[in-house]
């Protein structure tokens, strides 16, 4: 490959920008009293209070863990801000025409418009800045279906005993050191509930956006699905350009009763740092869904951003015949770092599923997969089916595959593969020699090598994944 | 020896054979044809009793008893041999064990003395020669590696071996050169005998000029549409199965 | 420090071993003392528990005059060195070639050897059990075949554990090839009785020069009161070539880690192991394939049957370093569980920070062909009986890469016995075949 192709046009990370606003920013700092300072700035009722205090005892009592394949300074949890919110939003906006232009403006500029007649038809939207929700659209149009779609603190106001019945039912407050961190100071986040046998209308998507300097983002998103319903759901998360590394901790939860089925995607583009690998989002996060009885619960995500990625979206697969699935693109370039997989637990009779990791390492990036598929006992029939490719483009980066695999049940099937490839020489001579430059040949192969998975996202945001790619990749090929 | 009487059957739910109706005396050669896909690899696997195939309603007698009761290796200990269009590779698993285990299942089944490891492997290794498949196969995992060719011998050899009563040949014919064919041919026509009857499933009139049949029926979507002598197999190649449309209906 | 920690030290300080082994000695005590007793969070103790061992109480090797029954040991031509519990037996032993020599009987130029090389491979700071047999370590074999030699028999080590108590066992191989030498190292253990409960950290190590090729068979035939803890760590020089056999039947724990280098380019590493615990037994291997530089290969297959309430660890991992450039790397490891209550945890791991490599792995865990089930029962065979037979078969594949037929001749009725499967046919096949 040639070297001016080295040299072709870096383009910004086009979201890097700060919108100036007057926030009210906690000072840095963790304790007790910033986790009743950030209950009672959203009125919490007592019971979260003291569930918030249980998790924040818990958590300073762990340790960071540290078996990931990922390398960073250690992260100095006091000096970080725990809550910080845009002035204007102090007295709750009710609509869209209260809500401050600036912020507004801030979406716009992200190409996310949140006028409802110029989104996209058919996706109703949450809008998590900093540490509050913005602003939710389409909200009567869901509500007709009876639908609920709100910020969770919206949720823990107007719905207490859905959100107490399942918060923390499938992540525990102590399910590791950053649940446990979010358990006790998470902000704002998405909160859904599809009623038994609802079949959402539209695409629920939410959009993260960290803006203030020195502030962590600790969003928590619960959906419920009842018996027999189904939602698909995307997120789509962005921050400034900044040479400090800022941390995003946030945990989501998925509750897919009898025969309902939930599609969770994500596109996560928070700020990789630069091409030195300086500053970028730590990214730190819990997922997790359990399935009921023939329900189904799919993940899919394409993860291009943050400086350091530390995710494994999970099934558990509670009731027989359930579902589980896990498509993954992800990309790292420059100095990014990526650990990322799923966990499979086979509870359940029949209980299938699926993992299909893309991983694509360029420039001095390490991108790793790490998955876990656990045949209990009683997973009797089960069967899990794993294909784990990796592509290297240069030979500086890392490409690095830990599956584990536990059987203990004699009727399980469990199929497992795992490939490195390169782009080629002869690939992009093809391609070249077909008139393509050298990016766009990169980007080809790598597209086509991502396919299976992205065929997975809703139609819209496949073709922003793909265009997603093209820009990360950009000056990896030399 | 046979007798099949309305025979339904399915797979995942789809119906393929229905009401498919066959009398086999003592004897006698029956060659079945048809279109692909019309059930004729489904009757033999219904007849050989694999599992995932369900029978939803007729009966099948074999040598006086309820065919359909038995298990896959008791119809085989009875002497009911399916010679499989695809044979299975086991790797691992010495093709002269396989074949030792087999014989010896359906010896002690049929109150005939055991064959002693020496004489087995005397028997083996004529045999064959018979069928012209090199010893080497002998040891060499069931199936693993061997060419179509070599396959369809190793089915032949099998079928020498356990010498059934009634043979069932799915398409042991397709793919194999002129040589090849003579020679699962010569294997077949030296068994034939007052007592021994056999199917066989075939696409091509070719095979029939070696193994000449007593009866050619005509199987198509799951029923026998035509039956007749030899000269039907001249009459399907020529005009093909479309002329029979008629009847399929 | 563990209470097994403390107690082995205690016991090495009171052996008596040469002393030119006391650096070696001194060095493993310290480190031993130093590593932390593995738990569930040790990542390469994760499912593998030693709970059991700590429970141990250990003993040092008691001289005994026991001899191996015949039935035990493998037909073969070959320079036969029997250890009981760990001490050279000579009346067993056969008088050894100018290329080998036990601890006891080495020359100046030999102790130079094992005090340069001995550990090299096998690091005591990274391997609990290497550095608890430098600890204990007493006795041991060199191998040094000098370029261009081949060693003219296979050297085979068969390493009895007898007697009530539970003994400590830290035997050492050194194998030393120079360029383009050979040789064929045959290692097996074998222990009296189901009660037997020796501690055995046998550690391997092998270095090929240039050019140099060994064939290394590793048979872990020990019974289950046995607790194995022991390594074969490999270092391969240009164009080298290292052809490794694996068995292990299972024992109280029967744990081996393969760490194999890749040093010099154009190097090939093949490694076959099967594994088959049954009862309680625990069988653990992990291995580690390192590409150091570019074009080298390697190629692992490794498969197990688990029964009854027992358990397999697999853990292999690929590592191919920055410069290890058109390396070529495929790992495969296929698990039968055949009980409800019997357990795999495989895990087949890449580490690869070169772009132009092609590596592959697969796990898979599985019951057995449908399909070859149902081909066997149309032949009249039961469904038992068809069982039996595809599960031997199933290991059967590998035993039949085995290049040395005695070796593999004498595997065969353990494996048929071990599946219940009649042998005497096997004996008449590897008999009369040999004819045709
Ligand atoms: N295991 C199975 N699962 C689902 N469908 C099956 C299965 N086996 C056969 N079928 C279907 O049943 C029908 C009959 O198949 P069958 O193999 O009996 O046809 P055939 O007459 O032998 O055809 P051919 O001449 O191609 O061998 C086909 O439509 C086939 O696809
Ligand atoms: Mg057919």
């Amino acid at each position: 490959m040639s070297e001016q192709v080295e040299h072709l046009i870096r383009k910004e990370y086009a979201a890097g920008f700060h919108t100036a606003i007057d926030t009210d920013t906690l000072p840095p700092g963790l304790n007790e009293e910033v986790v009743r300072f950030i209950s009672a700035k959203k009125n919490e009722p007592e019971w979260l209070l003291e569930w918030r205090l249980q998790a924040f005892r818990a958590w300073q009592e762990m340790e960071e863990p540290e078996w990931a394949h990922v390398d960073y300074p250690k992260v100095d949890y006091q000096a970080i801000s725990y809550f910080s919110s845009p002035k204007s939003m102090e007295d709750k906006p009710k609509s869209l025409d209260e809500v401050d232009p600036k912020l507004l403006e801030t979406y716009e500029k992200l190409g996310i418009p949140l006028h409802e007649q110029e989104m996209l038809a058919g996706v109703a939207m949450d809008v998590v800045f900093d540490s509050v929700s913005v602003v939710t659209t389409f909200r009567e149009k869901l509500e007709e279906a009876g639908v609920l779609f709100c910020s969770i603190s919206e949720a823990v106001e107007k719905y207490p005993e859905l959100v107490k019945q399942h918060l923390g039912s499938v992540v525990p407050q102590k399910d590791n050191y950053f649940a446990a961190l979010n358990s006790a100071v998470f902000s704002d986040g998405s909160f859904v509930y599809i009623p038994k046998g609802v079949r959402c209308p539209m695409e629920l998507s939410t959009y993260f956006r960290i803006n203030e300097q020195n502030t962590g983002q600790f969003e928590r998103t619960l959906i419920v699905a009842e018996e027999g319903a189904y939602v698909s759901y995307l997120e789509g998360c962005t921050a400034p350009m900044r040479d400090e590394n800022q941390l995003h901790a946030a945990v989501v939860e998925l509750v897919a009763k009898d025969n309902a089925e939930i599609k969770y995607s994500t596109v996560q583009n928070w700020y990789p740092g630069d091409e030195n690998g300086k500053g970028g989002i730590y990214n730190f996060v819990t997922k997790r869904g359990v399935c009921h009885t023939r329900a189904k619960i799919s993940w899919t995500q394409v993860e291009t951003g943050s400086a350091v990625t530390w995710k494994y979206p999970s099934c558990v697969l509670r009731g027989d015949h359930s579902v589980g699935e896990f498509y993954s693109v992800a990309l790292t370039n420059n100095y990014q770092q990526a650990d990322t997989g799923t966990k499979m637990i086979h509870i359940g009779k029949n209980t299938r599923s699926t993992i299909i990791s893309k991983g694509i390492s360029a420039g001095k990036s390490q991108n790793c997969y790490r998955g876990l598929v656990r045949m209990n006992p009683g997973a009797e029939g089960a069967r899990n089916y794993t294909q784990c490719d990796s592509l290297l483009i240069g030979d500086r980066c890392g490409a690095h595959t830990f599956p584990y695999i536990e059987s203990k049940n004699p009727s399980a099937v469990i199929e497992h593969e795992a490939t490195t490839s390169k782009v080629s020489d002869d690939q992009m001579f093809l391609c070249q020699q077909r008139g393509l430059d050298a990016e766009k040949a990169v980007s080809m192969i790598v597209n086509g090598f991502c396919r299976e998975v992205f065929k997975e996202l809703p139609m819209e945001f496949a073709v922003e994944a793909g265009k997603l790619l093209e820009v990360s990749l950009e000056g990896s090929v030399g | 020896m046979l007798s099949i009487n309305n025979l339904c059957a399915s797979v995942e739910d789809k119906d393929i054979l229905k009401g498919l109706s066959l009398d086999i005396k003592p004897g006698e050669v029956h060659a079945i044809m048809g279109p692909n896909g019309a059930g004729k690899s489904t009757l033999g696997s219904v007849l050989a009793g694999r599992e995932a195939f369900s029978v939803t309603d007729g009966s099948v007698a074999f040598a006086d008893k309820d065919l359909l009761e038995l298990d896959v290796e008791e119809r085989a200990r009875e002497g009911l041999f399916l010679a499989f269009q695809y044979p299975v590779e086991i790797p691992g698993v010495s093709n002269m064990e396989f074949l030792k285990a087999s014989v010896d299942a359906v010896r002690k089944h049929q109150g005939k003395p055991e064959l002693s490891s020496v004489e087995f492997m005397k028997l083996a290794r004529e045999t064959s020669k018979k069928v012209k498949l090199d010893q080497a196969f002998l040891k060499r995992g069931v199936n693993e590696g061997f060419s179509g060719g070599e396959k369809k011998r190793n089915e032949i050899l099998q079928m020498m071996l356990l010498e059934p009563k009634l043979c069932i040949l799915d398409e042991t014919d397709s793919g194999l050169d002129i040589d090849a064919l003579q020679t699962v041919a010569d294997g077949v026509n030296a068994m034939r005998s007052a007592e021994r009857s056999f199917i066989v499933v075939t696409h091509y009139q070719r095979l029939l000029d070696y193994i000449v049949p007593d009866f050619v029926h005509v199987l198509a979507d799951g029923k026998i549409v035509k039956s007749g002598d030899k000269s039907l197999a001249k009459e399907l190649e020529a005009k093909g199965y479309s002329w029979l449309e008629g009847e399929v209906a | 420090m563990g209470d097994l920690q403390t107690a082995a030290l205690k016991l090495a300080e009171t052996q008596s071993a040469p002393a030119w082994l006391d650096a070696v000695r001194r060095r493993g005590a310290e480190r031993f003392a130093a590593t932390p007793w593995p738990n569930r969070r040790t990542e390469n103790w994760k499912y593998t528990s030693l709970a059991g061992l700590a429970k141990k109480e250990l003993r040092l090797p008691e001289v005994q005059p026991v001899s191996v029954p015949e039935k035990d040991l493998i037909a073969l031509d070959a320079y036969k060195l029997v250890f009981v519990n760990g001490v050279l037996d000579q009346a067993q032993s056969d008088s050894l070639p100018d290329a080998v020599a036990t601890f006891a009987s080495v020359n100046e130029q030999q102790i130079e050897l094992v005090q340069s090389r001995l550990g090299a491979l096998a690091d005591s700071s990274q391997h609990l059990f290497a550095a608890l047999s430098e600890a204990a370590s007493t006795e041991g074999v060199v191998v040094h075949v000098t370029a261009g030699q081949k060693l003219d028999k296979p050297l085979y080590v068969v390493n009895y554990s007898s007697g009530e108590a539970a003994q400590l066992i830290a035997t050492r191989v050194l194998v030393v090839l120079g360029v383009g030498a050979e040789a064929e190292i045959i290692e097996q253990f074998i222990s009296s009785d189901a009660q037997q409960a020796n501690l055995v950290a046998a550690q391997t190590e092998i270095f090929l020069a240039d050019n140099a090729s060994v064939q290394h068979y590793r048979l872990n035939l020990e019974q289950e009161g046995i607790t194995h803890a022991g390594g074969v760590f490999v270092e391969l020089g240009r164009d080298a070539n290292f052809d490794g056999f694996a068995i292990a039947k299972g024992g109280e724990l029967i744990r081996n880690d393969y760490v194999l280098e890749h040093c010099g380019p154009g190097a090939h590493v093949e490694l076959q192991g099967v594994y088959m615990p049954r009862g309680q037994q625990v069988v653990d291997y992990h291995t580690n394939i390192k590409h150091r530089v570019a074009h080298c290969t390697s190629n692992e297959v490794f498969r197990g049957i688990i029964g009854d309430r027992a358990k397999a660890v697999f853990n292999g991992r690929i590592h191919i370093f920055e410069d290890a450039q058109k390396t070529l790397a495929e790992l495969s490891n296929k698990n039968l569980l055949t009980s409800n209550r019997a357990e795999i945890d495989t895990k087949p791991e890449l580490e690869i920070y070169a772009d132009d490599v092609k590596c592959a792995h697969g796990a898979t865990v599985a019951q057995l062909d449908d399909e070859a089930l149902y081909y066997l029962q149309t032949r009249g065979v039961s469904k038992e009986q068809a069982k039996v037979m595809m599960s031997f078969g199933f290991i059967n594949e590998l035993i039949q890469t085995i290049k040395n037929e005695a070796v593999m001749n004498y595997l065969l009725p353990i494996l048929a016995e071990q599946f219940g499967r009649e042998n005497e046919l096997l004996q008449l096949e590897a008999e009369s075949f040999d004819e045709l």
